[in-house]
């Protein structure tokens, strides 16, 4: 047990480390480049560190607290707060963050602009642990906006714009908008994206702050009389909403998913750590932070329902509509991202779901577990695609194919992680955080429960589908030209060096070795989680004690649940298999089959055309709109109405004036005499 | 520790000193007079800032009957304004520097003068800062004055020279729109003087504090009011009004842009404050709602116009006719922290813009032009002057930790308070759609930074160099600023939050302080305890 004055100390540390380190970065690059990446590594594990110190009080389920002075004009303070659900956050972002550091430094070996690099990744952990660490709203907008800066910092890191840092297939067009996208551009598009989300945040939180004059976590749990007057105004539910605007945003959800698709135009080590593994998560957790805080107030008898439901719903829409399009994409690391939106949506779905049931304990739970062990899986088959890439030399995984002879370490380490985003049955992680989600839908007893419980199904197939087909195309069948090409050229296929492959390496077995003892970690993760909610929310939680039909280890589950994730992952593996590994049909001749397939296959490629629908009416909509105001009232009303109708009027009058100047003195005393005859009439009159 | 006469020395001293500076320009050469001005408005930002720290200062000194005093007062609306001003105008007399050298060896060229090179830029350097000194003390003058008639000519002080510097050293069709300039907000300050006379001879007196215990006629000081609110509207270049701005911060020479562009026209803002908030409460509560709908379209059509803008000055002049209506809007928003967040946009926007004019600056004197279609992929070329320009850009944008989101977030909060407290749909509206608008800032200022330094490098931009550090040093001040504020903005807010409480308390509708209560404001103690 660690002394709370230390443990005050760590909680700020976690975060102040990485960011003083940033600001090292640059110097030290100045001075010499080889250390650059020792030191980082040594930031991100001082980092980890402090967060792992934090451990043990925060599974004893006390907390730490600690506030200093900041915006003193108006009261406000800064402060850190590390609760259960903080300190596990921490410490998922600290050691992934540490790993695909030591990742980055063979990925990014031999890069010129590496102390850039550095800078921007050690900002960023730093960022995404004020967010996990802040006790307050507008301290976690500080961090919420420190993650987007550096994403939009890394997602154009190659900022050249040089043909192969592109995502998309070149030439490609969508509703008449071009599919393919430089880094630049990504990296605009994502900021821009996320700030729409980003300026509900704050709508929410000013809400909230006019009503209860506080950003502060603890302080909004202690006096509840602010939501009562909320709720007295309708004012309550619109803020929720608005508040999970932001984290629909920074997690990528419909409909504002689409940015994390171009976000792949970054160095796979940063798809690694931002958009996978921690930032896309960032509102998740902002979900975690706020839904018990808006569930509790149920017992002062206000009810956010309507809130859970959107976050349910959002959730499932997600889930189901990324599945759909990551079977049918070419490249590797889109497939990935198209996975990781859709895996945040089992989370935010189990969000939502824990709020419209009474067992809210359990979908918290479910949903949290789901994001600690994606994770580590998706953080695993992001290095291992970055791997392949780095080998490969294409984005495609019509490049690659057969290579299993060649990498069989990332071939076993994708193949694990790979199992568990499709939920392999009783020896993965994904398996039983995807079973808890299933289980907590389905025990609801929310009235969207079936459906959102079929949806849920119905994407766990797809994921195993697309998870199989990734692994096939890339590791079975025959080599395709372009690898045949490499290896005429004299590029060998051979492994990764020890640096890349022993991170995904790390994170694939843990994802098996955790997998193995999953229920008994999600049950003290539930148990840990059930009196964090009970002793600062006050919301009292029984874990499903209905009778067990099953025996062994496995009483306690849902047995519908889990039927149903066992089919869903023998019935899309299976397909997968068909189609992919045993190559038994072709997937071609069924897509051109009929025109049923085809029109399928080609909504679910060209994005169900919400992407390209943005474009026409929030890019070329506006800007169109613009120009025409420009042109037609800047350019004419303003400019030539005011500017130059003002000049020729001056002009005009000025030769009016001029031709009174006749020189003739009888005029100007015709004129003259004319005046005192009007003088002399009016003081007559 | 504040001086004797320290306001009084730190508006004239700068006046005084400006044949000064002719002189030494002419005989001694540029250096010396760059680091005269130099150092007689740091020596005067010093006294302003002691000033301030020492918690404000005031000074009043007999002037003629007719007016009334001529008082100085630097309190806590004043002091940012007044920091910001100098402390500006100072460090941008480095960047100067380089940038007329430039400037004035382009004009010799093209003079065909009879004077050899070194003359010329000597005697012109000598007018150039002479000019300068007189552009810096008339908007301080401004901001410290205490009288309608003094703040009137102060205001006409400062836009004296700089018509002249614009007609003088101006790129494009100068002379025209210099007059352009000069016309346009002449105009405005006619229509100001007409509402000052309108005050000052009901009151008897041009005192501010004599007019604001005069207890005028309602309708007096509604149409006075009026009358500011459009001369000021000119300054600030608010929509309908800002037909001079582009032109005229397009063409200016870029230190100067980047003097005019923040600095001068938020004077605009400074004006309402003083003029309207304090001066005339009455007027402002009926106003309030009309400003923050003018605020709102002229942020939306000042982006939309920069979103379409090849020329980086003109594209820098439209975000300043949009970031003056945040400053409007914030106004609008009739509460404590919008007024407050409205000031500080007025610091952060001078940091911002100023660093981003002085990108543009670099950029003409390095490479040659300033059209974003010939640029691209300069990053690699120019990192220190990405890296300040970025920071400036995100302080535009408002993103944290610049000082862009300590303005931007009191100011939108402010609006929604407001909202909330009148129930007034209006306002709901408009602090969503202001919202919106900072997404429209955001995607400009990045769409801007993408033309500009990321991409590929035209081939012709091979050879283009790092400005050296006359130009450097000034933007890493200024964007190491925006950073240190927008992470401990209590070095402004600690002024500017109790300024506006007191003008809210004691001069702001009743009406508003009735539906205040009930709802806990975190103004009156409510946060963080």
């Amino acid at each position: 047990m660690v002394s709370h004055e230390f443990g005050a100390a760590a909680a700020w540390l976690v975060w102040i480390i990485p960011f003083a380190a940033s600001l090292a970065m640059p110097a030290i690059a100045k001075w010499q480049l080889r250390p650059v990446g020792w030191a980082a590594i040594g930031a991100a594990a001082l980092s980890a560190i402090m967060a792992a110190s934090l451990l043990p009080g925060a599974i004893s389920g006390s907390e730490v607290h600690d506030q200093t002075s900041w915006i003193s004009a108006i009261g406000l303070e800064a402060g850190v707060l590390a609760d259960p659900l903080a300190v596990i956050m921490a410490n998922v972002v600290a050691w992934i963050s540490l790993l695909i550091v030591i990742y980055s430094t063979g990925y990014m070996k031999g890069d010129p602009n590496i102390a850039r690099f550095w800078f921007w990744m050690l900002f960023f952990i730093g960022s995404m642990q004020l967010i996990v660490l802040s006790d307050n709203l507008l301290q976690v907008f500080f961090g919420w906006e420190g993650v987007g800066l550096a994403s939009y910092a890394l997602i154009g890191f190659w900022y050249r714009d040089k043909k192969k840092d592109h995502v998309g297939q070149e030439g490609r067009r969508v509703l008449g908008m071009l599919d393919y996208y430089s880094p630049t551009h990504a990296g605009m598009k994502a900021f821009v994206m996320t700030k729409i989300g980003d300026v509900m945040m704050l709508a929410g939180m000013f809400l909230i702050f006019a009503f209860a004059g506080t950003f502060g976590f603890r302080e909004l749990v202690a006096d509840t009389a602010w939501a009562t007057a909320m709720s007295a105004e309708g004012l309550l539910i619109p803020a929720a909403v608005l508040l999970f605007g932001g984290a629909v945003g920074k997690s990528s959800q419909f409909p504002l998913n689409e940015w994390l698709l171009e976000a792949m135009t970054g160095p796979t080590a940063v798809s690694a750590l931002i958009h996978a593994a921690t930032m896309v998560k960032a509102g998740v957790f902002l979900v975690a932070r706020l839904g018990p805080l808006f569930f509790a107030l149920g017992a002062a008898g206000i009810l956010a329902d309507q809130f859970f439901e959107i976050v349910a719903w959002v959730g499932a829409i997600t889930a189901l509509l990324l599945a759909t399009q990551a079977i049918v994409n070419p490249e590797i690391k889109k497939v990935l991202a198209y996975s990781t939106g859709s895996q945040i949506g089992y989370m935010m779905m189990a969000l939502g779901i824990a709020g419209l049931s009474e067992q809210f304990a359990d979908g918290y739970t479910a949903g949290f577990f789901h994001l600690i062990s994606h994770a580590m899986f998706k953080a695993s088959l992001f290095m291992a695609a970055g791997s392949l890439l780095h080998i490969v030399g294409s984005r495609f995984m019509t490049d690659m194919g057969g290579l299993r002879r060649h990498l069989k370490k990332t071939y076993l380490f994708m193949w694990a992680a790979g199992l568990a985003l499709m939920g392999a049955p009783f020896i993965t992680t994904g398996f039983w955080s995807k079973d808890a989600v299933f289980a907590a839908v389905f025990e609801s007893g929310s009235t969207w429960a079936m459906p959102i419980f079929a949806i849920a199904v119905i994407t766990a197939i797809i994921t195993a589908f697309y998870t199989t087909r990734m692994i096939g195309m890339v590791f079975f069948g025959p080599k395709s030209e372009h690898v045949k090409k490499r290896e005429a050229a004299g590029h060998p296929i051979h492994e990764a060096p020890l640096s890349m492959w022993v991170p995904y390496g790390v994170l694939a077995a843990i994802t098996i070795g955790l997998g193995i003892m999953g229920l008994a970690f999600e049950e003290s993760l539930h148990d840990l989680f059930a009196e964090y909610l009970d002793g600062s929310f006050g919301i009292h939680a029984a874990h499903y004690t209905g009778d067990s039909v099953l025996p062994g280890f496995l009483s306690g589950l849902n047995p519908v649940a889990l039927g149903a994730s066992v089919a869903a992952f023998a019935g899309g593996i299976g397909l997968g298999y068909a189609f992919y590994i045993g190559r038994w049909v072709s997937p071609a001749r069924i897509v051109n089959s009929n025109i049923v397939f085809y029109a399928i296959h080609k909504l679910f490629l060209n994005r169900w055309y919400i992407n390209a629908s943005i474009y026409w009416c929030f890019v070329v909509a506006p800007l169109w709109l613009a120009r025409g105001v420009f042109r037609y009232f800047e350019r004419t009303a303003i400019d030539y109405g005011m500017n130059t109708g003002f000049e020729r009027a001056a002009l005009w009058g000025a030769k009016v004036i001029q031709h009174t100047q006749t020189g003739v003195t009888q005029s100007y005393l015709y004129v003259f005499g004319a005046g005192l005859l009007f003088v002399a009439l009016i003081l007559l009159i | 520790m504040a001086m004797d006469y320290a306001l009084l020395q730190a508006v004239f001293i700068p006046l005084f000193a400006s044949p000064l500076a002719y002189m030494v320009g002419r005989r001694y050469g540029m250096g010396a007079a760059t680091w005269l001005t130099f150092g007689v408005l740091l020596y005067c930002t010093v006294l302003i800032i002691a000033a301030a720290i020492d918690g404000g200062a005031e000074e009043r000194y007999p002037w003629t009957q007719m007016f009334g005093e001529f008082g100085l007062v630097l309190d806590g609306l004043a002091s940012p304004f007044a920091i910001i001003i100098y402390a500006l105008s100072t460090i941008i007399v480095l960047y100067s520097r380089p940038y007329m050298e430039h400037k004035f060896a382009e004009h010799h060229a093209a003079d065909g003068s009879s004077q050899t090179q070194i003359q010329y830029v000597n005697q012109k350097s000598g007018l150039y800062f002479a000019l300068y000194l007189v552009f810096a003390m008339g908007m301080l003058g401004t901001i410290l004055a205490t009288n309608l008639i003094e703040f009137y000519v102060f205001f006409e002080v400062m836009l004296i020279p700089a018509f002249f510097m614009v007609a003088l050293w101006g790129d494009g069709n100068r002379r025209k729109i210099s007059l352009m300039f000069f016309f346009w907000t002449h105009v405005g300050a006619v229509v100001l003087l007409l509402g000052f006379l309108a005050l000052g001879f009901s009151a008897g007196s041009f005192d501010f504090a004599a007019v604001s215990d005069a207890g005028l006629d309602p309708d007096i000081v509604l149409a006075a009011a009026v009358a500011i609110a459009i001369g000021l509207g000119v300054k600030l270049a608010a929509f309908m009004f800002h037909i001079w701005l582009p032109w005229v911060h397009g063409a200016a020479p870029t230190p100067i842009s980047a003097l005019l562009s923040p600095v001068m026209i938020g004077i605009g803002a400074y004006g309402i404050f003083r003029l309207i908030v304090e001066l005339l409460p009455g007027a402002f509560s009926e106003l309030a709602v009309w400003f923050h709908v003018w605020g709102l379209v002229t942020m939306i059509y000042g982006g939309a116009m920069a979103l379409m803008q090849d020329d980086i000055k003109r594209l820098l002049a439209y975000s300043s006719i949009s970031q003056m209506g945040y400053l409007l809007f914030g106004i609008g928003s009739y509460s404590v922290l919008g007024l407050a967040g409205a000031e500080m946009m007025y610091v952060t926007h001078a940091l911002g813009k100023g660093l981003l004019f002085l990108m543009a600056g670099i950029l003409i004197v390095r490479v040659g032009t300033r059209s974003l279609s010939q640029l691209g992929g300069l990053a690699g070329k120019m990192p220190i002057t990405a890296v300040c320009a970025v920071i400036g850009a995100l302080t535009i944008a408002g993103v944290p930790p610049t000082s862009g989101f300590m303005g931007e977030w009191l100011l939108f909060y402010g609006a929604l308070e407001t909202a909330i407290n009148e129930g007034s749909t209006l306002r709901f509206v408009t602090f969503g759609l202001g919202l919106v608008a900072t997404a429209l800032t955001m995607s400009y200022m990045l769409w801007m930074l993408k033309r500009i330094f990321f991409g590929k490098l035209p081939e012709k931009l091979g050879k283009v160099k790092e400005a050296g550090w006359h130009m450097l040093a000034p933007m890493m001040v200024l964007a190491g600023f925006t950073i240190v504020l927008g992470i401990y903005p209590d070095i402004f807010l600690e002024q500017i939050v109790p300024y506006m409480g007191g003008v809210v308390d004691g001069g702001i509708g009743v009406e508003y302080a009735g539906a205040l209560e009930g709802i806990p404001s975190p103004i009156d103690g409510g946060a963080g305890h």
